[in-house]
């Protein structure tokens, strides 16, 4: 089960392993885009860990909102009211909740990947962030459905999005600034989809060491 | 290469530029809030206030248009990116009054979800807000699907029209009327001649070959296709206002507003060279140049070229344009 302090646990682990490759996500975000995805995710993950210490609510649903509004006031252009819509969305998900399971969990991912694309008309195959947040809340679900832990589960949909990262290498962009580089954006990954593959892969570290 | 630009601490150039701009308008604006920019001497509260949002790194745009004739307040965002829905939520409760608010919001993705998400929450706390996009830029060719095309330096002839119409204390419906008509009249093209460095990571923003441009650059210089080799400032001026003038479907007698905005390295001087050349490319169409105006007005750091835009303008829209303003970026006495 995932309670408040196991949520604080993936949250942080997720915030670190963003900023461990904050280089990494700005090199890659050069091709096309204007080179800050890396600092601004930075960024976002530091509001991110204020608002964690500064909830005293003890509430899944109130720390998942708070995190979502602290992210989206990241004033970096669409990756704060994305990530941050991310966040809010699951908030909704966890309403009346003390702790989730597997499936309370997937469900609130589902929410949060619902509440992304309210807010964008990006697809699959895009060459956006949802080239690896959908395989990984699919993953999370089929896991869930399979009777997985929390922790198969977590693995599975980390491992879905990191495969969705890389995959974004070979797609032509067609959102955002990298769009206008055309094929010339083919051969890199998506930097918001490295973003969700850290941030999954943060999640597992999180349940795993806080177990 | 290393940069060479005078800063000193990437994460805090937005607060520095934004502090020194205070310093330098300090009769016109201030700081208020979480680095919201203010009139110095507030509107009065019977009339519309207008708001706007977008990116740092484009000076004096947007925060420059702040100011009596024009802007109530600025939400500046990031370098190049967006505020977030916080502080433009914070800035409509700021601005919330019962002749009510005009958000002006740049085609651009982040603007638009920021304002989206900002103005969900208003509608929920019962402000009294309406938004408007500014779409203009033709280097995406189809009028039929707006959404995909980008908000340029044209934001700033919509502020400017609807800011006159607030202080002349016109509701907010008719405020939007005035602000949409102009708006889909309007259009706008780029033209690059060199990248610029982004300032905070020192990335290189858009190349373009020694002996060529690019017509249908975007705002950061995203490429839009369009490149071919250096022309005269004559026969540039030709192509650009000949493709807006063909978007507008101006025709002979037709009133244009013409801007030429530099975007960073091209001197006042190509400027008013190019304008010059656009003056000989509507005389030979019988369309009349109205008004006229070069300058800075919203730039991409160091890069040379310049957005051309044009407005079919009616006697609604030049009296409007001709209104007062006193702004540290625009003053029309």
């Amino acid at each position: 089960m995932v309670d408040y302090n196991r949520l604080v646990a993936m949250v942080r682990a997720a915030a670190a392993q963003v900023r461990a490759n904050q280089e990494l996500l700005s090199k890659l975000d050069s091709h096309g885009g204007d080179g800050d995805h890396g600092t601004t995710m930075a960024r976002a993950m530091n509001c991110m860990e204020k608002a964690v210490e500064d909830d005293q609510s003890s509430s899944l649903q109130e720390l998942l909102r708070s995190i979502g509004w602290a992210v989206m006031g990241v004033d970096g252009g669409a990756t704060g009211p994305l990530f941050g819509t991310f966040f809010m969305s699951m908030a909704d998900a966890a309403a009346g909740k003390d702790a989730l399971d597997a499936n309370g969990l997937a469900a609130a991912f589902a929410a949060g990947l619902a509440g992304v694309q309210k807010r964008t008309r990006a697809q699959v195959g895009d060459k956006t962030m949802l080239d690896a947040l959908v395989p990984a809340v699919d993953a999370a679900q089929a896991a869930a459905d399979a009777g997985g832990s929390v922790k198969d589960m977590l693995r599975s949909a980390s491992e879905a999005a990191r495969d969705g990262a890389e995959r974004t290498k070979s797609l032509q962009a067609r959102f955002g600034r990298a769009k206008n580089i055309g094929e010339k954006s083919i051969g890199q990954p998506d930097a918001g989809a490295s973003s969700v593959s850290l941030i999954f892969q943060g999640f597992l570290e999180g349940v795993t060491t806080h177990a | 290469m290393p940069m060479k630009k005078f800063v000193n601490d990437p994460d805090n150039l937005v607060n520095e530029l934004l502090a020194g701009f205070v310093l330098a308008n300090s009769g016109k604006v201030a700081l208020a809030g979480n680095n919201l920019v203010v009139r110095a001497h507030p509107k009065p509260a019977n009339k519309v206030a207008v708001v706007t949002l977008g990116g740092s790194g484009h000076e004096p745009a947007l925060s420059g248009y702040v100011g009596e004739g024009m802007l109530d307040i600025s939400v500046p965002g990031e370098i190049f990116a967006a505020p977030g829905p916080p502080r433009v939520f914070e800035a409509l409760k700021l601005a919330n009054r019962k002749a009510g608010v005009l958000l002006v919001v740049l085609n651009h993705e982040g603007d638009v979800m920021t304002a989206n998400i900002a103005m969900e929450m208003a509608e929920k706390e019962g402000l009294n807000v309406k938004q408007v996009l500014t779409h203009e830029d033709i280097s995406v060719p189809s009028r039929q699907d707006p959404k995909n095309r980008r908000g340029l330096v044209g934001c700033l002839p919509v502020i400017k029209v609807a800011g006159a119409a607030a202080e002349q204390g016109k509701p907010l419906d008719e405020c939007i009327a005035i602000a949409e008509r102009l708006e889909r009249n309007m259009a706008t093209l780029a033209v690059a001649v060199t990248g610029a460095t982004h300032p905070s990571t020192g990335g290189i923003i858009a190349e373009v070959p020694e002996t060529d441009m690019i017509v249908g650059m975007g705002q950061h210089g995203e490429a839009g296709g369009g490149q071919q080799s250096l022309k005269s400032a004559d026969e540039t001026a030709k192509i650009m206002i000949d493709a807006l003038c063909n978007d507008l479907g101006a025709k002979s007698g037709d009133d244009l507003l013409v801007m030429i905005n530099g975007v960073g390295s091209t001197t006042l001087m190509e400027q008013y060279v190019v304008l010059g050349g656009v003056k000989k490319a509507l005389d030979a169409k019988g369309i009349k140049l109205a008004r006229a105006i070069a300058g800075e007005f919203l730039t991409v750091q160091e890069m040379g070229g310049f957005q051309m835009f044009a407005a079919k303008m009616d006697d609604e829209l030049l009296a409007l344009w001709d209104a007062p303003c006193n702004t540290p970026a625009l003053v029309v006495k």
